[in-house]
């Protein structure tokens, strides 16, 4: 206790010095963790799981996938034709829609993207949702049910609601039972709908996601030829992509080849893959960026960190070298001077990083719903719980690493040296 | 009086010698050349003597304290202080050893800038198994001591040089080692204060019957001592009785 006072009271005798390390050390985790909230995202996303297998199929040759809707129910039950075929456990279509809502002034906070359902699935199938417990799931539980009875209904994530409301709300649920209308954008021009909000998505992955009926969604294509006359452009492949879920990869395996050699499925021919493989081809053009991110930007930051932290401790070592020899003379062993200088800098990386983490955690999913960082088809990220010990793993081992030479060389002091004076 | 001339171990102490040095050579190499600091030098001091260590600069006298003291290790020979052969200890063993056994007083008093009286002069308890109390007893002692008992939670800056020596003294003490060591205890004081840090040494030894040994310039300061030894380019030259007892 006496010894952790010691390592206190040594980091507080220079503040100007201890305040700028840690000032230094505060926003280079920031930058730290905010990399690693997205890579760790990413990660997950393209990390093949071994159970609960998702499969995702979608058009072989054509970015943007575009299917016919035709497509939907044989895929739905894996493309099985013949006894002994491998049937999903449970699927889900999607199809994107992306509309504003505010026709005259269409920005970056207007835009509503969503997805076209079947509402039941969003509860089994969307990743994330299908492991809420408690009161979690029993809201969304009801909210899928009134999209399911109310055609026009619309689940909202969190940023929605809080664009509609034009307010930093912390309770966006003011949000459930208003009416909205929205007007289709670029390829669903022409697709104009009005919705009733029946519900928000817990917040988290889906902040940026809406969900609707694809009923309701289908049907305003027949709407449209009804009104114009017109077949709408996308009214033949308005189904974007099918998620399919197996309990293992061997099952997986067969149902890729079962549906890759359909002969129902040859024009637009379609592929079955991984959802992990499926978001890592979707990431692909930003390779580079994710890969500067991790290996240049994160590094480099931690690499500063290391230098800032030893250069701090090299210089207060190397003024209390008379200080480690008095202490060695009154018989502190190497080792304890040795952990004397790294508990000062594990005191001050970790505590930096603890209040970096913790900063950012507040700031970045508290005040700002989450970090603006348009990628693929991610909008925002959230800084995951795990970031709270991130901080002060990083800071702390940046500080170690970096005090380590100035810890040896304090641990090594000879005390008749420094006080050498020949009489 | 005690002098044990090179190569000639002492026969005639006062009492058992607590500190005996064998023959002792200390020399340190800068490039190839040879720098011989201490020549075959042989010393006893017996147990409650003030002994007072004086020379001209670069005689030998501070490395003389250092190997005593166990800060340093003779290039050859052998430091015995009670039945301990301190030349022969690792590093660790002699931290170890020092804290039950030395109590180190510094010229420039060099206490810890960030701790109080209070804390500096515990300091060396830390590491010994003491409970809290058994501490805080042991610290009171040596402060008031010293005559420090009001002071003690100033830290050194608000003390004056005279103040921070006397805390330095107490640290010395507070373990109740075997022997006390001391460089120049005095040289950064005014007379006034010099003369109440000798008192208090010649206390110490009286009172205590602590063994110490002063490293000095001042012949003022030696002359407090029980005996006094001349070092000239690392030998023994001549022993003075000094005025202490």
């Amino acid at each position: 206790m006496k010894f952790a006072m010691l390592i206190l009271r040594n980091v507080i005798r220079n503040p100007m010095r201890s305040i700028l390390s840690v000032l230094v050390t505060v926003v280079l985790v920031f930058v730290v963790i905010v990399v690693w909230s997205v890579l760790s995202l990413l990660d997950y996303l393209t990390t093949e799981k071994s159970q609960n297998f998702r499969g995702l199929v979608t058009e072989r040759w054509s970015i943007p996938s575009r299917l016919p809707f035709s497509y939907a129910d044989p895929l739905s039950r894996g493309a099985a034709r013949r006894p002994g075929d491998v049937m999903p456990t449970d699927s889900m279509t999607w199809q994107f829609y992306v509309s504003t809502l505010d026709k005259e002034k269409i920005t970056r906070e207007s835009l509503l993207f969503c997805v076209a359902v079947e509402p039941a699935k969003i509860l089994t199938m969307m990743d994330g949702l299908d492991l809420l417990e408690g009161n979690d799931l029993a809201e969304l539980t009801r909210y899928v049910k009134v999209l399911e009875e109310k055609r026009q209904g619309i689940i909202l994530g969190r940023n929605h609601a809080v664009n509609l409301l034009q307010k930093s709300l912390f309770e966006p649920k003011e949000i459930i039972g208003k009416r909205i209308n929205v007007t289709g954008l670029a390829t669903f021009k022409g697709i104009d709908l009005e919705f009733e909000v029946v519900g928000l998505f817990p917040p988290g992955r889906y902040d940026t996601l809406a969900a609707i009926n694809r009923e309701y969604y289908n049907n305003a294509f027949d709407a449209y030829q009804r009104n114009t006359g017109r077949t709408h452009p996308l009214a033949g492949a308005n189904l974007n992509l099918v998620w399919l879920k197996v309990p293992d990869t061997n099952s997986f395996t067969r149902l890729a080849e079962q549906i890759e050699n359909a002969p129902d499925f040859a024009n637009p021919a379609v592929k079955c893959e991984t959802a992990a493989s499926g978001y890592a081809s979707f990431l692909g053009g930003f390779k580079d960026l994710i890969w500067g991110m991790r290996w240049l930007l994160a590094p480099a930051c931690l690499f500063t960190i290391l230098l800032v932290i030893a250069n701090a401790i090299s210089i207060s070592v190397r003024e209390r070298r008379q200080e480690m020899a008095v202490m060695k003379v009154l018989g502190f062993r190497p080792w304890q001077i040795l952990a004397l200088v790294l508990g000062e800098s594990l005191l001050l990386g970790a505590g930096a990083g603890m209040l970096s983490s913790g900063g950012t955690y507040l700031v970045i999913n508290v005040l700002m719903g989450g970090l603006k960082f348009p990628i693929a088809f991610f909008d925002r990220f959230m800084v995951p719980e795990a970031a709270l010990w991130w901080g002060p793993s990083v800071g702390g081992l940046a500080a170690l690493l970096g005090s380590l030479l100035p810890a040896w060389s304090a641990r090594n002091v000879k005390a008749a040296e420094v006080f050498a004076k020949i009489t | 009086m005690t002098l044990v001339q090179p190569g000639e171990p002492s026969t005639a102490t006062r009492s058992t010698p607590i500190v005996r040095v064998r023959h002792v050579h200390k020399y340190f190499r800068r490039g190839s050349e040879q720098i011989d600091v201490l020549h075959d030098l042989s010393v006893d001091v017996p147990s409650g003597e003030f002994l007072a260590l004086m020379g001209p600069s670069g005689s030998g006298k501070t490395t003389l304290l250092n190997l005593v003291a166990g800060l340093d290790t003779p290039s050859e020979g052998e430091v015995w202080v009670g039945d301990q052969l301190v030349s022969a200890m690792s590093e660790s063993q002699l931290a170890r050893w020092r804290t039950r056994h030395i109590g180190f007083i510094f010229q420039f008093y060099h206490l810890l800038p960030v701790l109080s009286a209070y804390e500096n002069v515990e300091l060396p308890l830390l590491l010994l198994p003491l409970s809290a109390s058994e501490r805080r007893r042991q610290v009171n002692t040596a402060l008031e001591l010293v005559g420090l008992g009001h002071r003690m939670r100033h830290r050194p800056g608000q003390l004056s040089g005279g103040q921070q020596q006397r805390v330095g003294i107490a640290r010395a003490i507070v373990t109740d080692p075997t022997l006390i060591v001391a460089d120049e205890p005095t040289g950064d004081l005014d007379a006034r204060s010099a003369e109440e840090i000798l008192d208090l040494l010649g206390e110490l030894r009286r009172v205590l019957h602590k063994t110490i040994i002063l490293v000095t310039h001042d012949p003022r300061a030696a002359s407090r001592a029980d005996r006094i030894l001349h070092l000239e380019k690392g030998q023994l030259v001549v022993a003075n009785g000094g005025g202490g007892s």
